[in-house]
């Protein structure tokens, strides 16, 4: 037999081809498929959440802030808990980063609040002496794009058995239902009414009278994506 | 004489020449210290050996035919005798054996490289020597301390100086500013500030008790700016209020009472520690809880703002 296999390279490459991928598969595959999925407490973004994700990317936060905390003790002093993958699963791409021109965001809804966020995106350097953040006030005018978020979710959903509707554990115990709409105008009405939650503790008139007309300005969902960072 | 010893010579020669000039020329020269001597002779020693040694193959490679029991195995033509194992190699060849069963079955799982396990340390570490250097600290360094946990996590909302950053946080350098007096009154106040439930009733269940009746506008307002002024006393209005209707839980001085209501006249750690732990919601916004710092440094913070608006 392996006098044969050295007559034919061909068949002898791909005899090694299948001998190092069944290494690789029995070591890296059961690993991988356990540390994917996703951590007790981790729940699937909520239609507004969601949109909140696509406004952080749409205007590059990951550029300068890291969502990924090293298992150091100067990291967890500072932002909470390392990071552990399964927290991931639900991000559809990751947002780590490579580089931090400003903190990490990893677990940022621990430690910051809405009115915090309101504050400081409005003027990073009022809030934050020194600060070299850009002031994005356009985020204020601007209305987050629910439909797209909730496509994104009904994609999700059925291609990849994100459990939306279904209940989630948490860390007590307990479990939770993160709700998607069955269709673009319940969407909307979902979004709408967490969007109302986020208000309640923002101060800027104009943002309050857009929700209360049945308009979300950017901000809002943005700052529902950063408290959901936990 | 053979052409390979004469270029030995002449290698050999070279190299003990620039060993010779660089030790030489060094700082001390050859005989300046034990170490540039012992350098020197490592030196020759390895020339030396080198040379001779390289000779030595070189002789072989030229002169050696190979002879032996031939295989009978062939592979495309090419032949291997059936000589034994060098016995170097086979002594190598069966301690890699030993060395990899005993890596695989002890030197790996036991000593195996944590990322997790390092950090774990780390941090082990880092509290054994919190608790040697700091757990004990009272004083003036306590609040050194609080500063500086003050200055990484608090100045992001309260500012440098604890002012509040016009309004966008509690200022510190005072208890309590009129609207926030005035807001718990209204809606009631359920802070555990205590560091249990103990909820304050809103103006719905606030009586006067001189006159029997709710708290009314003209009181919430002279109230509020009694106690914001701390409590001074030509608010003859304010301090009536503050008698009839905040005196019954909050004492008349304001200074609380134990397991009844905090202290509404100043700070104290406690009151601090208490809001580090439970986050706290009111006029301005809502504080998230600050449960990774510990305990000595939440201690260290209340001493510290407490120090603020010490007089």
């Amino acid at each position: 037999m392996f006098h044969w296999l050295e007559k034919n390279p061909f068949f002898f490459a791909v005899g090694v081809f299948v001998t190092i991928a069944f290494a690789g598969l029995i070591e890296i595959v059961p690993n991988f498929a356990e540390a994917s999925r996703p951590v007790i407490g981790t729940t699937p973004y909520s239609t507004l959440e969601l949109a909140g994700r696509n406004v952080y990317i749409k205007n590059s936060c990951n550029a300068c802030h890291s969502q990924l905390i090293r298992p150091f003790k100067s990291e967890t002093d500072r932002y909470g808990h390392y990071s552990l993958s399964g927290e991931y699963a639900f991000d559809r791409p990751f947002l780590w980063g490579s580089k931090r021109t400003g903190p990490d965001l990893h677990r940022v809804g621990n430690y910051r609040t809405t009115d915090w966020h309101e504050n400081h995106m409005k003027d990073p350097a009022a809030v934050v002496p020194g600060s070299i953040m850009p002031k994005y006030t356009w985020m204020y005018t601007n209305l987050a794009d629910i439909d797209t978020a909730f496509a994104e979710q009904l994609t999700v959903n059925q291609f990849f058995a994100v459990p939306y509707n279904k209940p989630v554990p948490m860390k007590d115990g307990s479990t939770t239902v993160v709700k998607m709409g069955g269709s673009v105008a319940e969407a909307n009405a979902l979004a709408l009414a967490e969007a109302k939650e986020i208000v309640k503790d923002m101060k800027d008139q104009d943002v309050k009278d857009a929700v209360a007309s049945g308009k979300i300005p950017e901000i809002v969902a943005l700052i529902a994506y950063m408290n959901s960072l936990k | 004489m053979n052409k390979l010893y004469l270029w030995g010579i002449i290698v050999t020669i070279a190299m003990l020449g620039a060993t010779y000039l660089s030790v030489g020329m060094s700082k001390g020269g050859i005989n300046g210290d034990i170490v540039n001597m012992l350098a020197i002779a490592g030196a020759v020693a390895l020339v030396i050996i080198t040379v001779f040694v390289v000779i030595k193959y070189v002789r072989q490679m030229q002169t050696d035919t190979a002879e032996g029991e031939l295989a009978d195995e062939s592979w495309d033509n090419i032949g291997e005798y059936k000589n034994p194992l060098p016995f170097g190699w086979a002594i190598m060849f069966l301690g890699t054996m030993i060395w990899g069963m005993w890596y695989m079955l002890v030197g790996y799982p036991v000593n195996a490289y944590s990322q997790i396990g390092e950090y774990n340390e780390d941090v082990a570490a880092h509290n054994a020597k919190f608790n040697t250097q700091y757990a004990s600290i009272t004083g003036d360094r306590l609040i050194e301390m609080g500063e500086s946990v003050f200055l990484a996590e608090c100045k992001v909302c309260h500012g440098l100086s604890a002012d509040g950053i016009d309004g966008k946080a509690a200022n510190l350098n005072v208890r309590l500013e009129a609207n926030t007096v005035k807001h718990v009154i209204e809606n009631g106040s359920n802070n555990q500030l205590l560091g249990s439930e103990m909820p304050m009733p809103d103006r719905n269940g606030l009586f006067n008790m001189n006159s029997g009746a709710l708290i009314t506008d003209a009181e919430i307002a002279a109230v509020s700016a009694y106690v914001a002024d701390g409590m001074d006393a030509s608010n003859k209005a304010g301090a009536e209020a503050f008698a009839g209707v905040c005196a019954s839980c909050h004492g008349p001085d304001g200074m609380g009472m134990e397991y009844v209501a905090p202290s509404i006249a100043a700070f104290n750690p406690t009151l601090v520690t208490n809001v580090l732990n439970h986050g706290k919601k009111g006029v301005i916004g809502t504080m998230p809880a600050f449960e990774r710092l510990n305990a000595k440094q939440k201690e260290a913070v209340g001493a510290y703002i407490t120090s603020l608006s010490a007089k």
